[in-house]
């Protein structure tokens, strides 16, 4: 335990490691704000850029990278209802309302406060349970990532805002964008009329960036001549009456964020949407409704992709297996510092663990230092008049589209679905499940083929596995359940038209 | 006004390169053929620190990733053969033509280093009632079907071993396919499948744990990595018709680049593989390092695409024969 | 979001587009693989096909009605229809953006970014041409250290050879430096 404790403060202790973790979360925020630029991109730069560093320096800014990255995607969706990062898509569906109101200060101030809770409880189970929760992980079936795929396109349901049936068009319509390209199980081509360009799909990011920012941009021209929205910029650190209403909300989110990071399969932007809906269900009474700023629909995903990155690591440093795109990189890393990362590290290398325990935790300070510094600035922005922050929208539109890939195309579908998207919302379709389809796509596709292969094509054992496994029984219960609750509110969500 | 802004930023020290009249002049271009993290894009970030020492200017690289690889292949390939876009590659585009996948190759390129190869082998589930290949095969034979084996889509490492496997012995398994051997190989500590032909490398941490055993080596020799674990050959000869075999990775630049160019390259990535942090980094991930180029490295680019070719289009999972492009059979 | 939204000008239309779509896909996702196995690639994509012809059919069938009942002229819609949903300001602004794109990969990233931004913000803004240009400058300037130069993306180079002059710029501040 003593030993524990001195690993953990290996880098709270040395001023340079301290150092490095500052500035990696700090350079974290704003590359998570910044759309296109990912943490999975900054943190494989970093390996060939702190090749021949000590590994403890290496890691100590990726972590920060990490934590910051999460965390800074919430800023661009708040305040351009452009996520920065897919982690914080379900961020953009309450907090650019409440930018809109001239309140995007406070939104950004419970943002980070959550995401800081949520990170801290991520880190929690990872110091106290992460080896129990890591072989719990690995019992996750193909079945049941399917199931777990199917409760996430429930959330359609609560997507959808006045029509249901246009909501599961787009819902459908984002889970075929996302099937689009050669597929990864047999590579025989889908959807892409032999052009070589699609074979690797539609990039996620361009969808995501031309549904929601462009579209959203191209809306705004409406408004040229009206005024910008003054932004209040008082009272942006919530108090703590707010923050204890908030949290048991916060503890259910984290708990989603948690197990969901730390499946193989899946990470923080399912986290954030599954914990969205979670919320939408449990809170009977928001001041605000859902959709138009509701504070509840900032706490459930920013605590929940906050969360996810402790979980991330459970299954990374416990087994060697990447919880998201980030670990696996960090596993490579991990590789060339000479470190051999799988089931023996925490035996051939036990102050590792307890290491990224304590560089997590540090991250997560500083992140609260950060994020709550600097808010009046950045709220200036949507201050600026339409007329030129339009333009420049549209150039990091184009830009963060081009540099995913590297490819011009992405920057044509980019503003192929930002024209969809403007007209989508003017007809009173969401964009919301076009990218909720597009994100579980391949999680339902894929897991539903390898289950039923697994079951040599019979339905009857299909199914009677399903019932037999107790976690396959359980996820099914939640998705009938969800299901049937849902129901019944169909006809009184209609009646107000 | 350009000047102006490039100025400003060269003297803030952001490109510090000495002046040169011949190649290379510019930063180079390295484009990745698969995504970050991956095997590929591992190797390539540990071995081009050094070769950048060596040349003196920046290699840039960039993940191209999509179409197995071919996306990545067909923009080197439309690129100037000036020795400034280098493609940074796995085996893939070898089997390209047979596949139907796209209608080039590695004869369409100039190999600047063929870095190290991976030593497949096969490895279960700790529960399943086998322990070695002879009772794998024969619990196989005896429940036709319900041995679940990974694969990684037609093509893939996998895919191929299995075919390998199947001209020597009768194997009626089902084929369960992953996005790659990492969640495969998740996926059999969790019980999904039951076994999994990986590389050795992405194994060996699992294995020396522990969490799952080996029930085959897939090579002529015995393994440092694998002590004890006698390869296939000892048993079935005949596998010694198509090994050794494994995946490998390399470099490499568009056919019709210039002598001095490529002559550069071989030089700064030939010294940069044998750096000792390279090497150890090699073996930690249980690949065998190569490091050749020039006649070495078409001969076994030749014999590679060969064997593979015709593995799979004797296993029925490759869409033209590979007599159509001329590939003699091995 | 807005729970009393009023139908807008052209909403038939593109219930009926989107219709036509999900009917195209799934005649696309029948031919991956047509009723094959449960498992083939195709079973999925006929399956979201299939719920986003009903949802699409249900849209349409709605909007009908509300037709019906409104009856409006095709004229009148497509009057209030470039109104409302294409005013000029939307139409000018798409044309800018769309030669933005069609330039990028020809022209180079430097000089089609600093046409459309000069040309757009102008339009948008009408401001003095000092502070359309000033802002423009600024903004390409942190893009491209930013994504350039830091984060190594390079992006589409065109008419400007960017790495020779680096290269030259390089060149002159080392050969200063000894």
């Amino acid at each position: 335990m003593e030993q524990a404790f001195a690993y953990f403060t290996i880098a709270w202790l040395d001023p340079s490691l301290l150092l490095l973790v500052a500035a990696g979360t700090f350079a974290g925020i704003y590359i998570g704000a910044i759309p296109g630029l990912s943490v999975t991109m900054a943190v494989s730069i970093l390996i060939s850029f702190t090749f021949s560093w000590e590994v403890n320096d290496a890691l100590c800014l990726m972590v920060g990278i990490f934590m910051g990255g999460v965390y800074g995607g919430s800023r661009t969706a708040i305040l351009l209802n452009i996520p920065g990062a897919p982690s914080a898509i379900a961020t953009a569906l309450d907090g650019y309302p409440l930018a809109q109101k001239g309140e995007a200060g406070q939104a950004i101030g419970i943002a980070t406060v959550m995401s800081v809770i949520g990170g801290f409880l991520g880190i929690l189970v990872l110091a106290i349970a992460a080896p129990v929760v890591s072989d719990f992980a690995l019992t996750f079936q193909p079945r049941d990532y399917m199931l777990l795929g199917v409760l996430g396109i429930l959330l359609v349901g609560s997507l959808s805002g006045e029509s249901l049936a246009k909501g599961v068009m787009a819902g459908a319509l984002g889970m075929l964008i996302g099937a689009v390209g050669l597929d990864p199980l047999t590579a025989q081509e889908r959807f892409t009329f032999g052009i070589v360009e699609l074979w690797n799909g539609i990039s996620f990011i361009a969808v995501m960036i031309g549904l929601f920012g462009v579209s959203e941009a191209l809306a705004q021209l409406h408004h040229l001549d009206k005024a910008a929205v003054r932004q209040q910029v008082s009272k942006i650190v919530p108090s703590f009456s707010a923050i204890r209403k908030y949290l048991p909300l916060s503890l259910q989110t984290s708990g989603i964020g948690v197990i969901i990071g730390a499946l193989p399969g899946t990470g923080g932007d399912i986290a954030a949407l599954m914990a969205y809906d979670h919320a939408k269900r449990v809170v009977k009474d928001p001041e605000v409704p859902f959709g138009q700023g509701a504070k509840e629909g900032l706490v459930a995903p920013e605590t929940a992709n906050n969360a996810a990155v402790g979980g991330a690591f459970i299954p990374m440093l416990t087994l060697g297996i990447p919880g998201d795109a980030v670990t696996a990189i960090m596993i490579g890393a991990l590789y060339i510092h000479g470190l051999n990362p799988g089931p023996m590290l925490m035996i051939d290398r036990p102050e590792m663990f307890w290491f990224m325990v304590g560089n997590l935790t540090l991250a997560n300070v500083f992140l609260l230092i950060f994020g709550l510094t600097g808010i009046r600035l950045f709220t200036k922005i949507v201050e600026c008049p339409r007329g030129v922050l339009i333009p420049l929208i549209l150039l990091l539109s184009v830009v963060g589209a081009y540099a995913v890939n590297n490819s011009v195309s992405d920057v044509y579908w980019m503003l192929g679905f930002g024209v969809l998207g403007y007209f989508m919302k003017i007809y009173g379709y969401q964009v919301g499940p076009v990218i909720l389809g597009v994100i579980l796509s391949r999680l339902i596709d894929e897991n539903w083929r390898r289950a039923i292969i697994s079951e040599r094509e019979s339905l009857p054992d299909f199914f009677l596995n399903l019932i037999a496994s107790p976690l396959s029984a359980v996820l099914l219960l939640a998705v009938v359940l969800i299901f049937v609750s849902q129901t019944p509110l169909w006809p009184r969500r209609r009646s107000p038209r | 006004m350009r000047h102006i802004l490039l100025g400003a930023v060269a003297a803030l020290g952001l490109t510090v390169a000495p002046a040169l009249a011949e190649y290379p002049e510019k930063d180079i271009q390295g484009v990745i053929q698969w995504g970050a993290g991956g095997s590929t894009d591992t190797v390539m970030r540990a071995v081009t620190p050094h070769a950048e020492k060596l040349l003196g200017r920046s290699v840039v690289m960039t993940n191209r990733t999509g179409g197995v690889g071919v996306i990545a292949t067909k923009f080197v390939q439309s690129q100037d053969a000036d020795g400034y876009t280098l493609l940074m590659s796995a085996e893939n585009p070898q089997i390209y033509k047979v596949m139907g996948l796209a209608d080039t190759d590695y004869s369409d390129f100039i190999p600047i280093s063929v870095l190290a190869r991976g030593v497949p082998l096969i490895v279960a589930n700790n529960d399943a009632p086998y322990n070695t290949f002879a009772e794998f095969v024969a619990y196989a034979q005896a429940n036709p079907g319900k041995v679940r084996i990974g694969s990684t889509g037609p093509g893939g490492v996998p895919s191929v071993v299995t075919a390998m496997l199947t001209t020597q012995v009768e194997l009626p398994v089902t084929a369960v396919p992953y996005d790659g051997d990492g969640p495969a190989l998740t996926a059999l500590q969790g019980g999904a499948i039951d076994v999994m032909p990986a590389v050795l490398g992405a194994a060996i941490e699992h294995v020396r744990a522990g969490r799952m055993k080996v029930l085959a080596l897939i090579d002529t020799v015995e393994n440092p990595a694998l002590p004890g674990i006698a390869p296939i050959t000892a048993e079935y000869p005949g596998f010694g018709d198509y090994l050794p075999w494994g995946p490998f990775f390399g470099v490499f630049v568009k056919k019709g680049t210039p002598e001095d160019a490529v002559a550069k390259l071989r030089a700064a990535y030939q010294a940069a593989a044998e750096e000792a942090d390279f090497k150890a980094l090699m073996d930690g991930r249980g690949f065998k390092l190569m490091n050749i180029s020039g006649a070495e490295a078409e001969a076994f680019l030749a014999k590679w695409q060969s064997v593979t070719s015709w593995l799979v289009f004797d296993a029925g999972i490759a869409k033209h024969s590979p007599e159509d492009f001329g590939i003699p059979r091995p | 979001m807005d729970q009393k939204r009023q139908r807008q000008p052209g909403e038939r239309g593109f219930g009926i587009m989107m219709l036509g779509l999900g009917l195209f896909l799934a005649w696309q996702a029948y031919g991956i693989a047509g009723f094959e196995a449960l498992s083939s690639p195709g079973a999925f994509p006929m399956a979201a096909a299939a719920a986003m012809v009903i949802a699409g059919a249900v849209v349409v069938v709605g909007d009908w009605r509300a037709a019906l009942r409104d009856r409006p002229r095709l004229a009148e819609t497509a009057r209030a229809f470039t109104a409302e949903i294409t005013p000029s300001v939307v139409v000018i602004f798409a044309g800018f953006v769309i030669g933005y794109a069609a330039l990028l990969d020809t022209l180079g990233f430097l000089p089609s970014s600093f046409l459309f931004l000069f040309a757009a913000i102008h339009f948008l803004h009408r401001g003095p041409v000092v502070l359309s240009f000033g802002v423009t400058l600024l903004a390409l300037t942190v893009i491209y250290a930013v994504f350039r130069l830091v984060f190594q993306v390079i992006l589409p180079e065109g008419i400007v050879p960017e790495r020779e002059i680096m290269a030259w710029l390089g060149g002159l501040v080392s050969g200063g430096a000894q």
